[in-house]
């Protein structure tokens, strides 16, 4: 379920020195990008509806405890997913 | 300048209230209020109407419905605020409403709600509601928000833009507001927009007060008597509304498919161009147009080949394809008119600070705690001191009465005992509980406090088989199970809606509330009424467990929006109170005090037994008196009755409640008042949000659970009372 680092960091992204995770495990407070949601097409459809697409970038600020939600800033606007969801959400941190 | 706007906009209301020559319905403009959730909408419509609005249902569907009314500058509006969404497609039951509604002759001018803080995000509506092509108004609203985080907003630009008009408000202080208004008269009465901007070039605080047209200036220029939108000249956006090529040019072949079938598709009042983009992303009800005829059905096949071709050609789902091409045109247009002063550390407000600590990992826990049992608390103490109040004035009333009449006649019996007595037990019994309670609801709703408690409850509900949204209607569902089960209807899914409603009607109400405190709590203590929440809430768990594991499909994930804390507003807060009271006075007292006087002559004609003998297997079960049975009956239409009528029961035969059940009884009889069925209401409300057969079934299970556990408590209560 999780790309993890180790297996998918590819020569491509080696040169950017970004590196894929999804948006339950990256780290808070730093900006990431959307890379792909795979959810089913209605989350899919509300993610869009919130602002949420590929190429976005967001800010993880908050999860909650013992595997909670995970709330992100998208825009201006804060909003809340479950966690399973964030599973599915794929973003790329940049490491610069 | 805000105090002379407010001014300004009353005077007008009152001076200019004079019906202009000509029908009244000729002068009637019609608006709708769209946007996003939390952006202010509701309080624009608050500040139009003046907060007399009524609710309702749009017909058939349930989704509510706020409609309001007011006279400005000689024409008469009629104001309808539609449900915060977050787009046009049809994900939700709302969505479709809304647009429906938006496109049908019923209304003339839209009114686009945007929060200035949260631009990109809420253009998004905005872009689908232009390719409506139908007059909308742009309005930006909370501009004093942004402007102390030292950003503006060009409007002037955003108006070149759109080539609509952009109104800058600040609806809480009303400024703006009424420009809304004049801008609507402008677009019905010249059918286009009227460019403020472009044609004057006014500055920003020019254009606030901008000339305010004297109804003989309109008269003069009233020629149309029309419908507006019919005869609307939609401003030119194709530049503006163009995708990218590949999609445009599907967009476009579809568009002059469409166009051969024009006659057909006007009856549906939608644009060519929406209905050559939804039937690309596959919108069922724009799909359902096509598949309706049968010379445009292969318009279907040639959308979905398209659709295929788009979806490998970007390797997502054209739904994603068509959003991000949007946003990419918005946050061009952001960059155009957003205008950042200075790049500035943003203050912690209080706003973020209690947002912060209401999600803490530990204190937003003991928070969520303290504001439940806080709010039981407050509900109860003042619930108790008029209620107590209350019954001493009836006490000493009665006194006199028996006095001067004595006790036996009829009319004494049926005018004052049951009558007066019903009065001031259903005002003293209940009306003092449920106000308190629907004021701090009101309180917890209006300051943005719920979904917080959704965020901290995700993972637990998920448990339930449900998200953390559930949380909201069922908090809600303490004060009372029928707005509570209205509530589920933010749920996305059905399967969810179901479990919602069935958790929700198990939450003990208000009336509950009342049976529990003035019965355990009163002769037993707050010790046996924290084992009957326990009770109570276990059961909901295994409830949960049991729906969930029982019912088809997989519990879907929590996608919300965190909007910031705001001050609760006053009078909103208090007219919603007393919305909500004013139900619970003019439906639920008649039927209390009518059943009053029925009680009075049951009791008097040796009526009640038969009944009782009737429903004595199960009282005997749960090991209540034979006399329980007909409040049971009763309970099923409010539940305070139970107790409410238990008492009056007691008073005319002169006992007190003590001496007619034991503790256990008392206990006993809370617990099945408790769980044993909804009220009537709530039935009626299970039904209508998913269907009667579901509605039942929870009832039927609902009393079955309650009969098991009250006589499992009262057996068993009785082996351990025996071994002492």
């Amino acid at each position: 379920m999780t790309l993890n680092a180790e297996s998918n960091m590819d020569d491509h992204f080696q040169k950017t020195s970004s590196l894929l995770s999804c948006l339950s495990d990256c780290p808070h407070k730093t900006d990431v990008e959307v890379v792909s949601v795979n959810a089913g097409l209605g989350a899919k459809k509300r993610l869009c509806d919130l602002g949420i697409v590929p190429g976005t970038k967001i800010t993880k600020t908050r999860s909650g405890i013992l595997r909670g939600p995970v709330q992100v800033d998208v825009k201006g606007s804060k909003i809340v997913l479950g966690r399973g969801l964030a599973a599915k959400v794929i973003v790329k941190c940049n490491n610069s | 300048m805000r105090q002379r706007h407010r001014k300004g906009y009353v005077q007008k209301h009152n001076l200019e209230d004079k019906p202009l020559k000509g029908s009244s319905q000729a002068n009637t403009i019609n608006i709708a209020l769209a946007g996003n959730p939390n952006v202010g909408k509701s309080v624009i419509f608050n500040q139009l109407t003046g907060l007399s609005q009524t609710i309702g249902n749009w017909p058939g569907k349930t989704v509510e419905r706020k409609e309001g009314q007011l006279e400005f500058l000689g024409f008469h509006f009629n104001i309808v605020d539609l449900p915060g969404i977050y787009s046009l497609s049809t994900y939700s039951l709302e969505e479709i409403v809304s647009r429906e509604y938006i496109v049908s002759e019923e209304v003339d001018v839209i009114i686009n709600v945007i929060d200035a803080t949260n631009l990109e995000r809420n253009l998004f509506f905005t872009f689908q509601l232009l390719e409506l092509e139908v007059p909308v108004i742009l309005a930006i609203n909370q501009c004093d928000i942004l402007d102390k985080r030292n950003r503006s907003i060009d409007f002037k630009r955003m108006e070149e833009i759109f080539k609509l008009p952009v109104i800058p408000c600040v609806a809480i202080h009303g400024k703006g507001v009424h420009q809304l208004l004049e801008e609507a008269i402008e677009l019905s009465v010249y059918h286009h927009p009227h460019q403020h901007y472009l044609k004057k070039g006014k500055r920003m605080h020019e254009h606030l007060s901008h000339a305010h047209r004297t109804q003989e200036l309109y008269t003069k220029e009233w020629t149309m008597h029309l419908r507006p939108k019919k005869s609307f000249q939609f401003p030119d956006l194709s530049s503006l509304l163009k995708f990218g090529k590949e999609v445009e040019g599907k967009i476009e072949y579809l568009i002059s498919e469409i166009s051969q079938f024009e006659s057909y598709f006007s009856q549906f009042n939608y644009p060519g161009r929406f209905l050559a983009i939804k039937l690309l992303e596959d919108d069922n009800v724009v799909n359902s147009f096509f598949k309706k005829n049968e010379s445009t059905r292969y318009l279907l096949n040639i959308a979905e080949d398209f659709r295929k071709e788009l979806e490998e050609f970007h390797g997502e789902d054209i739904h994603t394809i068509i959003s991000s091409e949007i946003y990419n045109k918005i946050h061009k247009i952001i960059r155009l008119v957003l205008i950042s002063e200075k790049k500035e550390e943003r203050k912690k407000s209080l706003s973020d600070k209690l947002d912060q600590i209401t999600t803490h990992p530990f204190w937003g826990y003991v928070i969520l705690i303290l504001i439940l049992v806080g709010t039981y608390f407050f509900t109860f103490e003042i619930g108790n001191l008029l209620g107590g109040y209350l019954e001493e004035v009836y006490g000493m009333w009665s006194v006199e009465i028996y006095g001067m009449y004595g006790a036996d006649p009829l009319w004494v019996k049926l005018l004052w005992d049951g009558v007066v007595g019903g009065v001031f037990g259903a005002i003293g019994g209940v009306l003092v509980y449920v106000i308190p309670f629907f004021l701090i609801m009101e309180i917890l709703q209006d300051s943005g406090y719920l979904p917080r408690a959704a965020f901290l409850l995700d993972k637990f509900m998920h448990f339930l088989g449900v998200h953390g949204k559930t949380i909201i209607p069922m908090i809600l569902g303490f004060g009372c199970n029928v707005p509570a089960c209205a509530g589920c209807r933010i749920m996305e899914t059905r399967r969810e809606k179901k479990i919602s409603v069935a958790l929700t009607s198990l939450i003990p109400c208000s009336a509950v509330l009342t049976v529990v405190m003035g019965l355990v709590g009163r002769f037993l203590g707050p010790i046996y009424v924290g084992l009957l929440f326990l009770i109570n809430f276990v059961v909901i768990i295994i409830f949960g467990k049991v729906l969930n594991k029982t019912m088809p499909g997989k519990c879907t994930e929590l996608i919300m929006e965190m909007h910031e804390y705001r001050a609760p507003n006053t009078k909103v807060i208090l007219k919603q109170t007393w919305n909500r009271s004013k139900e619970f006075i003019f439906k639920a007292m008649p039927i209390i005090i009518i059943l009053g006087i029925v009680l009075e002559l049951l009791l008097m004609f040796n009526l009640l037994e038969p009944i009782n003998l009737f429903l004595s297997p199960i009282t005997f079960i749960l090991g209540l008196p034979l006399i329980c049975g007909i409040f049971l009956i009763y309970g099923i239409i409010r539940k305070e009755l139970t107790l409410v009528l238990l008492q009056d029961l007691a008073q005319s035969l002169g006992m007190t409640l003590p001496m007619l059940l034991t503790p256990l009884q008392m206990f006993v009889f809370s617990l099945v008042t408790m769980l044993y069925i909804p009220c009537f209401a709530t039935i009626i409300i299970i039904a209508r949000e998913t269907n009667w057969k579901y509605a039942i079934k929870i009832a039927l299970l609902e009393v079955g659970v309650a009969i098991v556990i009250g006589a499992l408590v009262y057996w068993g209560g009785t082996f351990l009372l025996s071994l002492l």
